[in-house]
Order: C-alpha cells, then sequence, then structure tokens
C-alpha cells in the first residue's frame, strides 16, 4: 500500500536552487556567472553583449571553432569525471592533477620507447600502463584515509607538487629529449598519436573516448554493485557500514578509478595534443576537473557540457584579448564566479542533508 | 491569594504537533518563583519540546505562556532570554577556542567605545560566580576543559544574561557523581536567591534529592504534579511508566533453545579511546528476547557496535550462531544470521540522501536477486521496496522518493523492515521505539515478539523500563561496560532495576536474580 495521505515533508531549509528543477540546478551556476560577469564588464565600462559574442561565435560558430572547444574540453571531461567518481564516495581527491602528469609522462614514455610496436598495440597499451600509474599514486592518499583516517585533502594536494616535480625532474634529466634545451621528453612515435578527424585542428579521438568514458562512468555509479556500494558510502558512510558494506575497501576503489581516469586523462593530452610529455603542461585541468565535477554533483552526465562550458571560455577567451581591450583575466573571473555558485549548491544540500533536523 | 502573586511561570494548554508525532498535548505546567521543579518522564514523552518552546526554539500550536500572570510571545531564544529565561543544553553550546570568560560574554559583552571592556567582564562575571561559591580559570579555553566546568559556563552565560528562571535538559547525564552534587549545590543556592529552575531529568533519586515539585509526562501528556516531601519514588515511577507495565503482548513463557550470540569477557574503547566495555558478559538464546536496562552512555553504543562488528574489540569473544564472530566483518556476521536497528537510526540507521529503493537494498545488494554478476537488478530492487513498504505500511509516494522526506516513525519502520527482510537468527535492536509514535512502536514490538515466537533471538536495548518489562523475558543491567545484574521479567521490580541502573548495590535481590561474581568486580575496578 502506497499511500498518497503522506507525511512527506518539506525542509524548511530547502533552497531556491529547487525551484529550477535538476536541470536548472545544474544550469543556475552557468547563467549566474555570465550575469555577474556582464555586470564587471559594465561598471567597467566594457560592452559585455559584444564580449559574450566574440567567445561564442570563437568558440562554436564553424567547424573548426567548435573542434578546438571540444578540443580544450576533453582533459576537462576526463578530469571531471575522475573527481567526480572520489566524490561521489565522499572522497574530496584534489589530487587528480598529480595523476594526470604520471599518467602523462608514462604515456609519453610508451610512446617513445616502444616504437616499433604498431599503433593498435602501443596506443591501448599506454592509456592502460597511465591508467595504471595514475590509480597506484591515488591508492597512497586512498590508503591512508581508509585506514589511517588521514585527511585526503591535504595528502591529495600535496602529492599533486611530488608528481609534478617528478616528472620535472625526469624530462630535465633522464628523459631530456637529446639536442633539445627545452624540457621535454623525446617525441613519441607517429603511430602511438591518438589520430585526429581533421587538418585544421588537433581534435581527436580523445573525445569520443572521453564521451564513452563518461556515460560508462555514469552506469557504473548507477547501475553496477561497486557504484552501489560507492553512492552509499558518499552518501552516509556510518550507515553504509552498519549495513555490511566494506566502507575502507570502497573508499579506495574509488579512488583507484578516479587516479585511472585522471592518468587517462594525461595520456589523452600527450598523445592527443602535444606528441610528447613536456615539463609544466598542464594549466590546471586537474583543478578545472574539480569545479566540473562540482557542477556535475551527482549526475555524472552534466559532466560533458560542464567541461565544454570551460572549453569554450578557454578557446574564445583567448581572442577576446584580440579584438578588445578585455583582459584575459576577465575569463578567471567567469570560471571563478562558477566555482563559487557551484559550491554555494553544495553548501545548500549539505544544510539540508544535515542530520538530527527531526 | 498571595500564593497566586507567587505564581512565576505558566504553561497553559500546550499543544505541539510534528509530523506524524503529538509531542506535547495540551500540557499544562507551573512553576513558582524559588522553586526547583524537575520535569520527568520516560524518553519521548515530551519533556524537551516543551522546554524548547518555552525557550522559544519551537512554537506551540495551541496554548499560551504566562510570566508573571501576563501572557507573553516566545518567538525565539532571543526573546526568551529578554524575559529572563535560560536554559543550559544536554549539548553544551560553547566555542572550544575561546576562553571562559569570553564564552560567558559572547554576544552581550560589556564594552567602551566599541571594544570589549575584558576587566569590567571579568568584574561582572565573577561576582555572579562568586555568589555561587564558583571557581573557574577564566583564561583556560574550553576545549582544555572537562564536561563539569563546561557545564558551570552554559550556567554562568544564562545567569549574566540575568536569566530568573533557569532549564536544564537533563545536566547530569555528561557528568561524573561528584560534578553532579556540585551542580546541586549551585542548583540549590540559585533556588535560595529566588531562582527559579526546571530540571529536565529521568533519574529518580535526582528528583527526590533536589526538587521541591514534580511533573510527571507521559506520552505526551502531563500524568501528575506531585509535592516531592510528599511523595514515594513507586508513585513517580507509576505515573511515568503508566499503569499497563509488565503484562501486555508476551504469550506465554518462552522455552529459550540454545544461545544465537553470545558475548563473552568483552572489552572495547569508546570514541576517545576511554574503556566502555569492560568485561560484558550476555548471550541470547532461541525464542527469547533479552533486553538490556541501562542510563544511555553506559557502554550500550559500544555494545551493539562491537557485536556487529562495527568497532574492534580490544579483549573478549563475539559468537553468533555458534561461528566465533570476534574478527568477523559485519557483512560476514550478518551473513551468519545478524540483524541491526542500529540505535540512531538517522546516523546509521538510513541514508536520508538516498531512495528508500537503495536504502532497503543496503544489506543484500551484492547478491541474487538484487544484482547478477555485479549488475544491479533495478527491476528486483523496485519490487523489494515496494513488498517492503506495504508489508510495513510505510507513508511514501513512491519507492523512490528521499528517505529524508519522511516522517521518524516512518524511517524507522524502514530500517525494520530492511533488518527483518534478511530473516535473521539474532536480531539487535537498540532503542527501536525512541522518537516514534506510538503505532509504530506498536508495530515494531509485535515484530520483534513474532521473531521471538519463530524462535529467534532478540537483544532490546531500551531506557524505557516500560518497553522492557512489557516485551522482554529476561532484563540484565548494563552499567558502567559490565552486566550489573540479570532477572527474568516475571521477577523484576522497577526500583531494582533503577538501583542498579545508577550503580546501586541493592541490600535484597529478587528471586531468580543473577548477579555478577564478585572477582570479575575486583580486577575490573581498577581500569577507571
Amino acid at each position: 500500500m502506497i499511500t498518497t495521505e503522506t507525511t512527506v515533508r518539506q525542509n524548511p531549509t530547502a533552497s531556491a536552487y529547487n525551484r529550477f528543477g535538476p536541470l536548472g540546478q545544474s544550469l543556475a551556476p552557468f547563467v549566474l556567472a555570465l550575469i555577474v560577469g556582464a555586470v564587471v564588464l559594465t561598471v567597467t565600462g566594457k560592452d559585455a553583449l559584444g564580449t559574450y559574442a566574440i567567445i561564442f561565435q570563437q568558440a562554436f560558430l564553424g567547424v573548426t571553432n567548435l573542434a578546438d572547444t571540444l578540443l580544450f574540453s576533453t582533459p576537462l571531461i576526463l578530469t571531471g569525471v575522475a573527481t567526480l567518481v572520489a566524490f561521489r564516495a565522499g572522497v574530496f581527491n584534489v589530487g587528480v592533477e598529480g595523476s594526470l602528469y604520471l599518467g602523462a609522462f608514462m604515456a609519453a614514455w610508451v610512446g617513445f620507447t616502444w616504437t616499433g610496436l604498431p599503433g593498435v598495440v602501443v596506443l591501448p597499451l599506454a592509456f592502460v600502463l597511465a591508467g595504471l600509474v595514475g590509480a597506484l599514486w591515488a591508492w597512497v592518499p586512498a590508503a591512508l584515509k581508509a585506514y589511517l583516517q588521514v585527511d585526503e585533502v591535504v595528502t591529495t594536494l600535496m602529492l599533486n607538487y611530488v608528481a609534478i616535480f617528478f616528472t620535472s625532474f625526469l624530462v630535465n634529466g633522464p628523459f631530456l629529449a637529446p639536442g633539445t634545451a627545452n624540457s621535454m621528453s623525446p617525441a613519441v612515435a607517429p603511430q602511438a598519436e591518438v589520430p585526429r578527424f581533421m587538418q585544421s585542428s588537433q581534435f581527436n579521438w580523445s573525445f569520443v573516448f572521453a564521451i564513452v568514458l563518461t556515460f560508462g562512468g555514469g552506469w557504473m555509479l548507477r547501475r553496477s554493485t561497486l557504484g552501489y556500494a560507492i553512492r552509499m558510502v558518499g552518501d552516509n558512510s556510518r550507515f553504509a557500514a552498519a549495513g555490511g558494506i566494506n566502507v575502507a575497501r570502497t573508499l579506495i576503489y574509488a579512488m583507484l578509478l578516479s587516479g585511472m581516469v585522471g592518468g587517462f586523462a594525461g595520456a589523452a593530452q600527450i598523445l592527443g595534443v602535444n606528441g610528447r610529455f613536456i615539463d609544466n603542461f598542464s594549466p590546471g585541468y586537474g583543478f578545472q576537473g574539480i569545479t566540473v565535477a562540482l557542477l556535475a554533483a551527482e549526475r555524472p552526465l552534466v559532466v560533458i557540457p560542464a567541461a565544454i562550458f570551460f572549453g569554450a571560455l578557454t578557446n574564445g577567451g583567448g581572442l577576446v584579448q584580440l579584438f578588445s581591450n578585455i583582459p584575459i583575466d576577465l575569463i578567471n573571473v567567469l570560471q571563478g564566479t562558477v566555482m563559487l555558485f557551484a559550491t554555494t549548491r553544495l553548501a545548500f544540500k549539505w544544510l539540508k542533508s544535515r542530520p538530527g533536523k527531526e | 491569594m498571595s500564593i497566586l502573586l507567587n505564581r512565576l511561570l505558566e504553561l497553559r494548554g500546550i499543544t505541539k504537533r510534528f509530523p506524524g508525532v503529538l509531542a506535547n498535548d495540551h500540557v499544562d505546567l507551573t512553576v513558582e518563583k524559588g522553586e526547583i521543579h524537575a520535569l520527568v518522564g520516560e524518553n519521548g514523552a515530551g519533556k524537551t519540546t516543551l522546554m524548547r518552546i518555552l525557550y522559544g526554539l519551537e512554537q506551540p500550536d495551541e496554548g499560551e505562556i504566562r510570566l508573571g500572570g501576563k501572557r507573553v510571545t516566545i518567538d525565539g531564544p532571543a526573546a526568551a532570554i529578554r524575559l529572563g529565561i535560560g536554559m543550559v543544553h544536554q549539548h553544551f553550546q560553547l566555542v572550544p577556542s575561546m576562553t571562559l570568560l569570553e564564552n560567558v560574554v559572547l554576544g552581550a559583552e560589556p564594552s567602551r567605545m566599541g571594544v570589549t571592556d575584558r576587566a569590567a567582564a571579568h568584574k561582572k562575571v565573577q561576582e555572579i560566580a562568586g555568589s555561587l561559591g564558583m571557581t573557574l580559570p577564566w583564561e583556560a579555553r574550553v576545549a582544555d576543559l572537562s564536561l563539569g566546568p563546561q557545564q558551570r559556563v552554559e550556567t554562568l552565560k544564562a545567569l549574566y544574561r540575568n536569566a530568573s528562571i533557569l532549564i536544564f535538559d537533563e545536566p547530569t547525564t555528561v557528568l561524573t557523581a561528584q560534578e553532579a552534587d556540585q551542580l546541586f549545590d549551585v542548583l540549590r543556592r540559585l533556588a535560595h536567591d529566588g531562582a527559579t529552575i526546571i530540571i529536565i531529568t529521568h533519574k529518580l533519586h535526582e528528583v527526590m534529592s533536589i526538587s521541591s515539585r514534580i511533573t510527571v509526562m507521559r506520552r505526551s501528556k502531563v500524568a501528575g504534579v506531585l509535592e516531592t516531601a510528599g511523595s514515594s519514588p513507586q508513585e513517580i515511577a507509576h505515573l511515568m511508566v503508566g499503569e499497563d507495565v509488565g503484562h501486555m503482548e508476551r504469550t506465554g513463557r518462552s522455552q529459550p533453545g540454545e544461545d544465537v550470540l553470545s558475548v563473552s569477557n568483552l572489552l572495547a574503547l569508546d570514541k576517545r579511546g576511554a574503556p566502555a566495555l569492560r568485561g560484558l558478559t550476555l548471550s541470547v538464546r532461541r525464542g527469547e528476547i533479552l533486553g538490556v536496562a541501562g542510563v544511555e552512555g553506559n557502554g550500550q553504543y559500544e555494545m551493539v557496535q562491537a557485536i556487529a562488528g562495527l568497532i574492534p574489540v580490544m579483549g573478549g569473544t563475539v559468537k553468533i550462531v555458534g561461528h566465533d564472530a570476534t574478527r568477523a566483518s559485519t557483512r560476514q556476521r550478518r551473513e551468519w544470521g545478524l540483524s541491526l536497528i542500529p540505535g540512531d537510526r538517522n546516523a546509521e540507521g538510513v541514508s536520508k540522501v538516498s531512495t528508500i529503493a537503495d536504502n532497503l537494498a543496503c544489506t543484500e545488494y551484492y547478491k541474487s536477486p538484487l544484482s547478477q554478476a555485479g549488475v544491479l537488478n533495478e527491476g528486483a530492487m523496485q519490487q523489494r521496496a515496494k513488498t517492503l513498504i506495504e508489508r510495513f505500511s510505510v507513508s511514501t509516494p513512491s519507492p523512490y522518493t528521499k528517505v529524508g522526506a519522511l516522517s521518524g516513525g516512518n524511517v524507522q519502520k524502514l530500517v525494520v523492515a530492511r533488518e527483518l527482510a534478511s530473516e535473521p537468527q539474532v536480531l539487535i535492536a537498540a532503542y527501536p521505539s525512541r522518537g516514534v509514535d506510538v503505532r509504530s512502536t506498536e508495530l515494531i514490538h509485535s515484530k520483534l515478539l513474532e521473531l521471538r515466537t519463530d524462535g529467534k533471538g532478540v537483544l532490546l536495548i531500551s531506557e524505557d523500563l516500560g518497553e522492557l518489562l512489557s516485551i522482554c523475558d529476561r532484563i540484565v543491567v548494563l552499567c558502567e561496560g559490565r552486566i550489573a545484574g540479570e532477572v527474568p521479567t516475571e521477577q523484576a521490580d522497577i526500583y531494582w532495576l533503577g538501583e542498579l541502573m545508577i550503580g546501586g548495590k541493592p541490600a535484597t535481590n529478587p528471586p531468580g536474580a543473577v548477579m555478577p561474581t564478585v572477582t570479575t568486580t575486583t580486577t575490573t575496578t581498577t581500569t577507571t
């Protein structure tokens, strides 16, 4: 008997966001950010609509422009998914950047070392090993958290620098490309590069890989028993433990998956765009992935439009500076504002879900 | 007429409804000036709700509050403070990183030209404290203090704001015996100086020793008002638990079989690392409900956690249906036939942000029919949710409703439904009726009795002696992490139990009582 005369309670702390519905909740941070950006532009005496028009045009109009936007969004989709999987288990993993760097170097190493292998072998191999290295890197803070209750925010954040400086050492020392002064590895073999779709853009199959992986991740979280355990541990770990779920093991699995996808992101960038490992190549893909994951919250597929939004800002933003006297910092303002609103939404959610409101 | 003038505080016909629960049902309370008034009753009787209304934290649906004969509206704690009403909460509301002095004056600092006048603050606070014979390390941080001094700071906070009516919500639960005595000295002095004190408690000896009058609440109503001097503990207990104590649904004596759960010499630590279980030994047999009586905080939580495998044990053994479970995982214990209704259902019983279907699947999602080869069968999960919702008449629009949207009674029904669905051999039920409306409580009790009839074992932990006496076959008293005594329910005497609960040593024991052997007592007292 599923009655309709229910005692369902409207939570008094329910946020204004609820009125927008699930789609609106995802869109709201973007719209609000654009409004804030417009206000900033107008107040400083700039043409807000004109600026947005330039960004939009450069980001979306024309096949090449669109391809570039999707190209820029590819690493963000992957780092977004990586971060989201850990978030879903309640682990605030801010160490995807580290997994990305190590995965990137691993992929480059495979590409410039096993040059004799055909593409169908070397490409999957590079991705698998990159994922493996990324996962192993994430295992360290995962185990520390699961078994010793060491806070993961500090460990994952700090280990990023270890990873970045370690790869820096590798390409400045043992793996410095012969005959170059810049800190980079030798180029990977041509067949180790991810095939591109067109001449005019570096847009490549990594994007498709990222999309498939996002759908796979969404399916894993919703439909697999591991995903169920991850969701329950993230929603209420004490409840999960009392129900018989091994919380420590689930946390570690989620972090291994997170690190693996972070490694993939590095491989996709190196083999799809750069063709070699370059010191400090990431402008913070791992950190932007945090914003993307925050925006997506519990809906993995939202990672895709969120990443494309940031890809568009990056792609279109460069041009703004050329055509008007608007500084590139505007793009940072927009990104920061989106982040702010995304986390505000989570704060509302957290307020709502606080226990003991009887 | 003079007696009317003395009548400082009156609550008349206070009624408060929460979804699914009537918390206060036309409650009257009159407290005279200079009086220490005890508000007693079992858990969930409505005492705290009434006091939250008086302090402005809840608004009554009906009824009025009169102060000195005049009707007042208390729409928040600020209004209560203006009217001279102060409350010392069960869980202290102090800022750990600030000093005692800062905590006392916080929000009402004496200031000169916008700057806090520490000297003036210090002087005023010390005056108040001095008049009560309190000395405190004013410049120490709250975080560095034990709970007794923290409570004194809470009391001073209220007095500093000129409170003349002070509400204490179960003030002694966190205190040692000496600290409780000190608190009572302070309360007597305050009352002597003309303050009005309302103290919520469920410890009879405290009621008898400190109060001048008593209002007893039972099931959201006032069961009686007594002068302490002329009343006996028996009278109070009878008003508290009602007439229907002890002989309800149980059908005949059980014929208990072999042990389904046995715990021996269990040692475990609490969250802060202090010993919580000090050699706990008990066993639950097939076909019986074993009740665990005791004041909360005497190891109940750790006992449940240790039996379920949620905290490590430092010594002793746990056996579940013949298997040595001492080191087994929670899932393994459940596979052997253990089920668990956790004491704090919002923290451990459910995930409020997850759907009902997800909540109900938690104990069995990893096996058929809910999943095959690591893939969830959503149809089976939905079917299971629908079946359980129907069987336990949970009010919900859909199996995909988030649990946080349900009322307390419905949430508890979900927990019970899930835990019984796995057909346990032994069920641990911790405070299963706490905060649950009467109808749901009856349903839960009938399910526990069904398990007993089917030859399963039940371990029921409750603070509510009425509940224990009505459905248990045997009752043990848990005090300071070990069993203080055991008695068949037929022979149980509420005062004997009460005395054991608060660490007393009754002069005479009822027939059939089993008392712990002296050797364990002597070896374990040193661990404190």
